[in-house]
């Protein structure tokens, strides 16, 4: 029942992401990122981690596509017609990385480890926020911190980039 | 752990969550076969092009949005981020073991961070709508 | 009867694969950006698939600071385009080629 779960959500996420590069309209790019992003919490829900799969819908699915859509509808693109000139670089470089991680897997993929036993911080037992929770405010406090000084510095510079629009009088 | 039983324990944890997006999904569904089926047919040109006030149509749907737009969504994904920052910390700020008074410290500077955004946002007319 | 993480790390492999090559065949900025996206995804579950491997949390910490910096990453990348849209009026990366104009 777990390997049919994982093999539907794989499958997929593994189409839609073709999907994604493949289509020549924008807007049925980004509609089939909205897809991939819910299997994508889907797989997140059946590895054990609720918290990040609602994150997942909340902050991708719900903020971060819609923003991708809105500037989709901004610039009023057409449909973008052909392919870069540089895809056999792309070719090249894609299939070396395939061919790696094809023998990467086949020469040390089936000799994972056993997995270890608990360490403390363990995932199972309390609720999977109150683990993370735990974590993110004992041991992580520091890129916690560094993290709300890039939010900061992103918003600010998002801002001073889109200005000319806003601001009112001189636009 | 068999299959069925986990199947059971999806069921019974993610029941609400299921009930929500089958409703969701048959509200839009059922309305528009409600209305395709109710609806009389009388297809002509006239009738099949867009309304505009009775002019003729003269541009595509698909207009360019206004700009201001994007600013708003742009402030929520970075708003939402923190806000989503506070779930795991309130749900372990009861237990005072936890999160020390450290915690309480950096989250109130994460909190300021937060307000100086929304202040820059303030004064450079980000948030308003004109 | 669980699956093994050798299974994740294939998946992910895919999609990043995917969205190396679609940063490099595409001529739209935005799809490039879309592409940058599943890659991040792509470690993403890799993070995750290893935090339940080794029943330890901190995997799913850094998807959350990943997370933060996609949003991060959006919002300039995104007024990035909008600006280089109103100087060219087009987002084709094959016509920006200038550092400064």
């Amino acid at each position: 029942m777990e390997q049919l779960f994982f093999f539907y959500f794989a499958a997929v996420i593994a189409v839609a992401s073709v999907l994604v590069v493949a289509l020549r309209n924008p807007i049925y790019s980004a509609l089939s990122l909205l897809i991939m992003f819910f299997h994508v919490a889907g797989l997140y829900v059946s590895l054990r981690a609720e918290f990040l799969a609602a994150v997942q819908v909340i902050v991708y699915a719900g903020a971060i596509l819609v923003l991708y859509l809105f500037v989709v509808m901004l610039l009023n693109l057409k449909q973008d017609d052909r392919y870069h000139r540089q895809w056999p670089v792309a070719g090249v470089v894609g299939l070396t990385l395939a061919v790696e991680a094809v023998m990467l897997t086949l020469l040390k993929g089936r000799a994972i480890p056993p997995a270890p036993a608990n360490t403390n911080e363990t995932v199972e037992g309390l609720g999977n926020t109150e683990a993370l929770g735990d974590a993110l405010y004992s041991t992580y406090l520091f890129p916690f911190e560094v993290a709300s000084l890039i939010l900061l510095v992103a918003m600010i510079g998002a801002i001073i980039l889109a200005k000319k629009d806003i601001g009112g009088s001189e636009a | 752990m068999s299959g069925i039983e986990l199947l059971l324990e999806y069921l019974t944890k993610y029941f609400p969550i299921l009930l929500f997006i089958f409703v969701a999904l048959a509200f839009g569904v059922v309305t528009l076969l409600i209305s395709y089926l109710v609806q009389p047919k009388y297809p002509e040109p006239e009738k099949l092009s867009a309304y505009e006030c009775g002019s003729e149509p003269f541009s595509d749907a698909r207009m360019p949005f206004p700009v201001r737009y994007y600013i708003f969504a742009m402030l929520f994904v970075i708003f939402d981020i923190e806000v989503i920052f506070l779930y795991p910390w309130a749900v372990v700020f009861n237990d005072i073991n936890k999160v020390s008074i450290i915690g309480l410290v950096e989250m109130l500077v994460f909190i300021a961070l937060f307000l100086v955004a929304y202040v820059y946002a303030w004064r450079k007319g980000a948030l308003e709508w004109d | 009867m669980t699956i093994p993480v050798f299974y994740y790390l294939i998946l992910s492999a895919v999609v990043f694969l995917t969205g190396l090559v679609g940063v490099l065949i595409r001529r739209n900025i935005i799809i490039i950006l879309l592409s940058v996206e599943l890659m991040l995804n792509a470690t993403n579950i890799n993070f995750v698939a290893f935090s339940q491997y080794f029943h330890n949390v901190a995997g799913q910490v850094f998807v959350f600071f990943a997370l933060t910096i996609a949003a991060a990453e959006v919002a300039v990348g995104l007024a990035i385009i909008i600006a280089l849209h109103r100087a060219k009026s087009s987002i084709n990366v094959d016509e920006f080629q200038l550092l400064k104009w």
